[in-house]
């Protein structure tokens, strides 16, 4: 007898997150309701629904905003990582200089220097940018630089063997192979631009006439519109996990016609 | 060794290949030393041998995959250079999964740059992969082929080539025995009068195969005097000298698996 049961079914996938979560969402309200607990202090998801249906259009502009900066943070760290990736594999001296940097600016804590990057950059716009970016960057650089090193030796031989130039090889077989790597730090790094451009704005405080997702909470937290905070909570969540979708389908779409996390188990 | 004089009677045909005084040295224990090899030119050579005595190694140095030291010298007895003119062949099939059979099968040429006037290279790949029985699955990825699917690939990728030199490390040892038996079959008939070098563990698959059959034992390791057969292979399993020798070679392999090393 087996300890788990069948796989479950594409319905049964979707069906079991989304009665746990209206079972959750029923028990707060209850809950709220029942000890009357202040909307200052947890409003119901009925209040909170309703104020992302009145407040929700006014907040989509601050969206907007934060979405810009991580989109903008996770196309330079694609470039820039994707760069330094490809020269740490070229050449040995390269990734002896640059790597124990890009691991330091991993391990900073981004709050700590987001002060000096917004004191340092003179727009505002640039400095959440280069905050969120120093948060997606390390992700893609990482795996990216496992992925070119991870070569099959087979195939190292079999391309020296027919002669290949180091560009063909880095063309034809290092990225490649690289690509599921980059991939799955791509994933990664998606989220945490998001989570680098809200942090960023969070220390920035103010955004001049623009402002984020992420200074509109901080502001409904001041107000006390607590129903309000939560309302941007949920578009911010919204938004992380349509981030994820999308890269995790492409994905899905590049790698599907030969790679084994893509391809069908029981063949 | 007395298979040197087995010379090609076509001018310009596939050389034979000479191993002089080979030296290698793992960690300070040499593999090879001194050690004398030839490949027939236009004949399949065999080697067998204890696992771990050198035998890829032996491939792969004549490949020029390692290094060589020493005095050690490989030379073609036609007086060209060896470089260019090897195929390889390996124990995996070593084909890149994000391309399908057909361009599987055209790598080396696109890694030349060669131009393919007239669509001519890409029609003779189509017509080896038909000949090997994958004429449909010209398009598939190897994820999407079988073990034996995957090395009949690799094996037309080895004939595109077009080299009088092949060098094959066990390249039917992850197969079934039907399909291992086909595709030895098939390998000896694409590729008579080349000069190749089959590595494997399997006595029988030798015997069916090659011209000379050698021995490798010991550390360093030696050759012992070859079986030789003068019938082009494949040999029917059946054939009644194939017992009689399987027995002698089985015998050699384990005197070799006990010989001090």
């Amino acid at each position: 007898m087996s300890r788990r049961e069948e796989p479950l079914g594409r319905v049964s996938r979707l069906l079991a997150p989304s009665v746990f979560g209206l079972l959750f969402l029923v028990a707060w309200e209850v809950l709220a309701r029942v000890n009357q607990i202040p909307v200052y202090i947890l409003p119901g998801p009925l209040l909170i629904a309703e104020t992302l249906w009145t407040d929700g259009p006014s907040l989509l502009g601050s969206l907007w905003v934060t979405l810009q900066i991580a989109f903008a943070a996770l196309i330079a760290a694609v470039i820039l990582g994707l760069g330094l990736a490809i020269a740490m594999s070229r050449s040995r001296w390269i990734e002896a200089s640059l790597l124990p940097y890009a691991v330091i600016l991993q391990v900073t804590p981004v709050v700590a220097i987001a002060p000096l990057i917004i004191i340092w950059a003179d727009d505002v716009f640039l400095s959440l940018l280069i905050c969120a970016w120093i948060v997606a960057f390390f992700p893609i650089v990482s795996n990216t630089t496992l992925g070119l090193n991870s070569t099959d030796r087979g195939l190292d031989d079999l391309f020296r063997l027919y002669k290949a130039t180091p560009g063909q090889t880095l063309r034809y077989l290092q990225l490649p192979t690289a690509l599921p790597y980059f991939m799955a730090g791509l994933r990664i790094s998606g989220g945490l631009a998001l989570i680098g451009a809200v942090v960023a704005e969070f220390v920035a405080g103010t955004g001049g006439s623009e402002t984020g997702l992420a200074f509109r909470i901080l502001e409904a937290g001041y107000r006390l519109q607590i129903p309000r905070m939560f309302a941007a909570l949920v578009l911010l969540s919204l938004a992380g996990i349509a981030i994820y979708a999308v890269l995790d389908r492409l994905s899905h779409l590049i790698l599907r016609r030969w790679h084994e996390s893509a391809l069908p188990k029981d063949r | 060794m007395s298979e040197t004089s087995v010379a090609d009677p076509r001018v310009g045909g596939p050389p034979a290949v000479s191993v002089h005084a080979a030296r290698l040295e793992y960690g300070g224990v040499p593999l090879f030393d001194d050690l004398d090899f030839t490949l027939a030119a236009g004949r399949w050579t065999c080697l067998l041998g204890p696992s771990g005595v050198g035998k890829t190694t032996l491939l792969r140095l004549i490949a020029g995959l390692e290094p060589a030291t020493g005095e050690t010298r490989i030379v073609a007895n036609d007086g060209l250079a060896l470089t260019g003119r090897i195929a390889w062949m390996g124990q995996q099939d070593l084909l890149l999964p994000w391309l399908s059979a057909l361009d599987n099968a055209l790598l080396g040429a696109k890694l030349r740059g060669d131009a393919d006037r007239g669509g001519a290279r890409r029609g003779r790949a189509i017509d080896l992969l038909y000949r090997v029985g994958l004429g449909d699955r010209l398009d598939a990825r190897p994820a999407g082929l079988s073990g034996g699917q995957r090395q009949r690939v690799a094996l037309v990728r080895t004939l595109m080539e077009d080299r009088p030199i092949i060098l094959m490390d066990e390249p039917f040892s992850a197969l079934d025995s039907i399909t291992r038996w086909k595709l030895q079959e098939l390998a000896a008939d694409l590729l008579v009068g080349r000069t190749v070098l089959l590595v494997t563990h399997d006595p029988r698959e030798a015997l069916r195969l090659g011209h000379f059959v050698h021995v490798m034992a010991g550390r360093p390791a030696r050759l012992g005097e070859p079986l030789a057969f003068d019938d082009q292979p494949p040999r029917a399993l059946d054939d009644s000298r194939l017992l009689a020798r399987e027995a002698e070679l089985i015998r050699r392999l384990a005197s070799a698996a006990e010989a001090p090393s």
